[in-house]
């Protein structure tokens, strides 16, 4: 009943200086989610990302999608944009080879700020516009676990944003695993970048896993961009650094220590679908504690993200500068079981959100949010359960600086403004048998308005004689889903057949400010402001199977069907700069498929995306206007075939979209062929 | 009571009708012995108790007094393991004895085979501090076992959490919310 302990990995010696011989005194204990050792128990990745609960991923009352480690590595991915557009019900638009925008059951648009993007909890989700820079997530693929897709709204244990659906990125945990991995890569479009995975650990008492990472490449070529917005698209460059450190104080009891920094630069479609190039700096630092009590799992934490923009837009003589950004935020909770049946999480969160740009806010606009949220799942049957959780969150706006002239707007505007919101999550799971089981899902999520929806000031000037405002009046947008689930195991085939049915509707739709139709101000002049635009309903279906043989084989396919109808006020006119047509914005057929075998040291995988056609917008290069683009549909392919040489070496070529040596997939630049070379050595 | 009469008569084959027509399977009965995957979890499940056991572990295959087929459900268990199991750094090492004789031994594990679970096995259990496993279900909702497993076509964990909680067998809290508790 003892276990031994030992300093292993390249930076073992390093965490034994640092704890010494406090560590070797504990006792050890798996009290944390460990993920690796529930899996191999229950032969199915494990999950508590749907409720805060720990379930086995089949039990949750979501429709949840995990991709493994295994998952990536096949695919051939680079990014995690790369790795999610093979997902059922999930969108993704390649506006660079850097930048993307991923949507999930439509709504997809430059700058969506509809899809909550965590890393193990913690949200990597900028609240200034209101989306998510994949390239500034610090996280090296080789570290991934799991990355857990969870369709649909989830607020009532995430709070804002989470309303498309959230993506919860899970790495590896440095107290079970050992993962040591360097990995270089090389290919068309100038691409080169290098990655180094590390885990030093103290027995099972103390872990540390530090990644660093970083890529360069020439971008796409601009295709029909207009001049204006092809000269603000420089090459693309990222290095980050992530830092994962977890220690038990005693039986039961752990904390834990992360960090990261980031700095990128690349060119994007921005939130006016105008194109720049993004120099950003992100840095991130959470503490935490669970704890394994008698009154149940305690967890407490608090992180704080903050980052540093600047914008490249040669062609705008009036380029508002940015600034910075800086979330913190505080949370606790107390998952417990009571009796055989039932479990109960009660958690509290503070947040404080903060954004400042002497040329885009003229100041700092920022607000606070206190929450307050409890979870309820009955185990009513060992088939049957029913699971229902709640939230309540309460926004006080706050904001420093000059308002712009012309727009009416007063201090006490800002400084008396915010809102308390509901939102709640329901889900009964009903095993009608050992192969079959059924969700019946009820949501209610909220999406709130970006910091720069509430607070952007730009006032006239000589080049733009209109004023551009926030709104601190605006309401959250409110996001209702209904969705049935039908999961059947087919074990003659070794696969699992899964069908969903949802329909959605989001009220009190959010437009940013240069959306509006301008309207004449106090002083005038010209306004554009953020403004609340209505209502948007969604209906959709999704099928899929995915399965594997003992041969070797591999196999997925998958339909997704989404229909849109909106009920706003927004001009989608000819000419127009409003960059939102819900109704068109996605494809409404989307078929993907892949087929993969494996056999001793090869393993080789083709994948395959056929999508409808659809409505995005470019800008003009005059103005803020835009015009319709349309995109028609479109068949990617991409491949990999991989050799290990050894149990420390694997090299594998990559292919992407290798049917069509250029796809117009966006209004931006057409997505270009890709071949990429790829070493990955583990010690 | 024709009414009542009528259910009782057509409700079970209705309701398996409808099962039918839904493309779906009653559920599978308990497997009357542990299977050699069944042992597999029990390996996998031990390295969840607080201060789990480390590399030789002996398992008690108890068997019932002068019951044939109980020593034979309980040798067929032990020769599922074998020599010895290995799950992770814990190798589990079949003990068959008489659970008249299982105050004898020190087991860290106790397989109860068919009818051996009783009050001799919940107190050697409990004296030993030791889990308790077994195939029969009936066992562990009386709380004479702790835990049954199956994974047959999914691995199936069922707890007494007030079993386990009396032989000071503890497991944390997210190990109670994945498992199925009596």
């Amino acid at each position: 009943m003892s276990s031994s302990r030992r300093f292993t990995g390249p930076i073992g010696g390093l965490l034994a200086l640092l704890l010494g011989g406090f560590a070797l005194g504990m006792q050890a204990s798996a009290q944390s989610l460990d993920y690796g050792m529930y899996e191999q128990l229950f032969d199915e990745p494990v999950t508590d990302s749907a409720t805060g609960k720990p379930q086995r991923a089949s039990e949750a009352p979501a429709n949840i999608e995990i991709i493994t480690q295994d998952d990536i590595r096949r695919s051939g991915a680079v990014t995690i944009p790369d790795v999610l557009q093979f997902i059922a019900g999930v969108d993704v638009r390649s506006y660079g080879i850097a930048d993307a925008e991923v949507g999930i059951r439509g709504y997809n648009q430059a700058y969506n700020p509809r899809l909550l993007v965590l890393v193990n909890g913690r949200q990597v989700y900028s609240d200034d516009y209101g989306h998510v820079e994949w390239p500034t997530i610090p996280v090296q693929l080789d570290e991934i676990r799991q990355i857990e897709v969870i369709k649909g709204p989830n607020s009532a244990l995430y709070g804002f944003n989470a309303v498309s659906g959230v993506i919860n990125i899970i790495t590896y945990d440095p107290l079970h695993d050992s993962i040591n991995v360097a990995t270089l890569r090389g290919g068309t479009q100038d691409y080169r970048s290098g990655s180094v995975v590390g885990t030093g650990q103290i027995g099972d008492a103390a872990g540390v896993r530090l990644s660093l990472g970083g890529f360069r490449a020439s971008d796409f070529a601009p295709g029909n961009l207009a001049p204006a917005e092809a000269v603000s698209r420089l090459s693309p460059m990222a290095g980050v650094f992530n830092l994962d450190a977890r220690v038990k104080f005693g039986a039961g009891v752990e904390g834990f220590f992360e960090a990261s920094d980031a700095d990128t630069r690349y060119a994007e479609e921005n939130f006016t679908d105008a194109f720049d190039t993004q120099s950003k700096q992100t840095n991130s630092f959470r503490a935490g504690v669970n704890a394994d009590t008698s009154i149940g799992l305690l967890s407490f934490s608090a992180y704080r993200n903050a980052e540093s923009v600047s914008i490249y837009a040669p062609t705008i003589a009036d380029l508002p500068t940015w600034g910075t950004e800086a979330v913190i935020v505080v949370q606790a909770s107390d998952l417990v079981k009571v009796g055989a049946e039932h479990s109960l999480r009660i958690g509290l969160e503070y947040r404080n959100n903060a954004a400042t740009s002497p040329g885009a806010i003229q100041g700092t606009i920022g607000y606070q949010v206190y929450a307050a949220s409890a979870m309820w799942d009955w185990q009513i049957a060992p088939a049957l359960s029913l699971t229902n959780a709640v939230r309540v969150d309460t926004l006080r706006l706050s904001y420093s600086g000059t308002l712009a002239s012309g727009s009416g707007l007063t201090m006490a505007d800002y400084n008396n403004a915010g809102f308390t919101v509901p939102s709640f999550n329901s889900g009964l799971v009903f095993a009608v048998t050992d192969r079959d089981t059924l969700r019946l899902m009820l949501a209610r999520g909220v999406q709130v308005p970006s910091l720069i929806d509430f607070g952007w000031q730009i006032p006239a000037s000589q080049d733009s004689p209109v004023v551009t405002v926030g709104n601190p009046g605006l309401r959250p947008s409110i996001v209702y889903n209904a969705e049935l689930d039908y999961d059947r195991a087919v074990p003659a085939i070794d696969s699992t057949l899964r069908a969903a049915l949802f329909a959605q509707r989001t009220d009190d739709l959010i437009s940013e400010p240069y959306a509006a139709t301008p309207v004449i101000g106090p002083a005038g002049l010209p306004v554009l402001q953020s403004a609340n635009v209505g209502s948007s309903d969604a209906i959709g279906v999704e099928l899929g199977i995915k399965g594997h043989a003992a041969s070797g084989f591999r196999w997925n396919a998958s339909y997704a069907f989404v229909s849109t109808t909106d009920h706003t006020t927004l001009d989608t006119g000819p000419l127009t700069t409003n960059p939102v047509d819900y109704a068109q914005a996605v494809p409404r057929h989307v078929v993907i498929l892949g087929l993969g075998y494996s056999h001793g040291a090869w393993e080789a995988d083709v994948m395959g995306r056929w999508q409808s056609s659809y409505r995005d917008y470019q800008a003009t290069g005059t103005g803020p206007y835009l015009q319709p683009v349309e995109i028609d549909n479109y068949v990617t392919l991409n491949a990999r075939i991989g050799y290990r040489v050894t149990d420390h070496l694997l090299l594998s070529m990559v292919a992407q979209q290798f049917n069509a040596p250029s796809l117009i997939q966006t209004a931006g630049p057409p997505v270009e062929r890709r071949l990429i070379g790829m070493v990955t050595i583990r010690f | 009571m024709p009414c009542r009469n009528r259910l009782a008569r057509w409700g079970p084959p209705g309701l398996a009708v409808l099962l039918l027509l839904a493309g779906a399977e009653p559920r599978a009965a308990m497997a009357a012995s542990l299977s050699p995957q069944e042992v597999q979890v029990l390996g996998k499940a031990l390295g969840f108790v607080q201060l789990p056991p480390d590399g030789a572990t002996t398992v008690a295959v108890v068997y019932a007094s002068g019951n044939a087929g109980s020593r034979a459900d309980a040798e067929q268990i032990a020769a599922e393991i074998g020599d010895g199991v290995r799950v992770g750094s814990i190798i589990l090492k079949p003990q068959v004895i008489d659970v008249a004789a299982l105050a004898s031994i020190e087991p860290a594990v106790i397989v109860s085979a068919a009818d051996a679970n009783g009050d001799a096995v919940m107190r050697a259990s409990r004296a030993r501090h030791a889990l308790c496993v077994t195939a029969e279900l009936a066992a562990v909702q009386s709380g004479s076992c702790i835990m049954t497993i199956r994974s047959n076509p999914r691995v199936e964990i069922v707890l007494n959490a007030e079993a386990a909680r009396a032989a000071g067998v503890v497991f944390p809290i997210a190990f109670h919310m994945m498992v199925r508790e009596l």
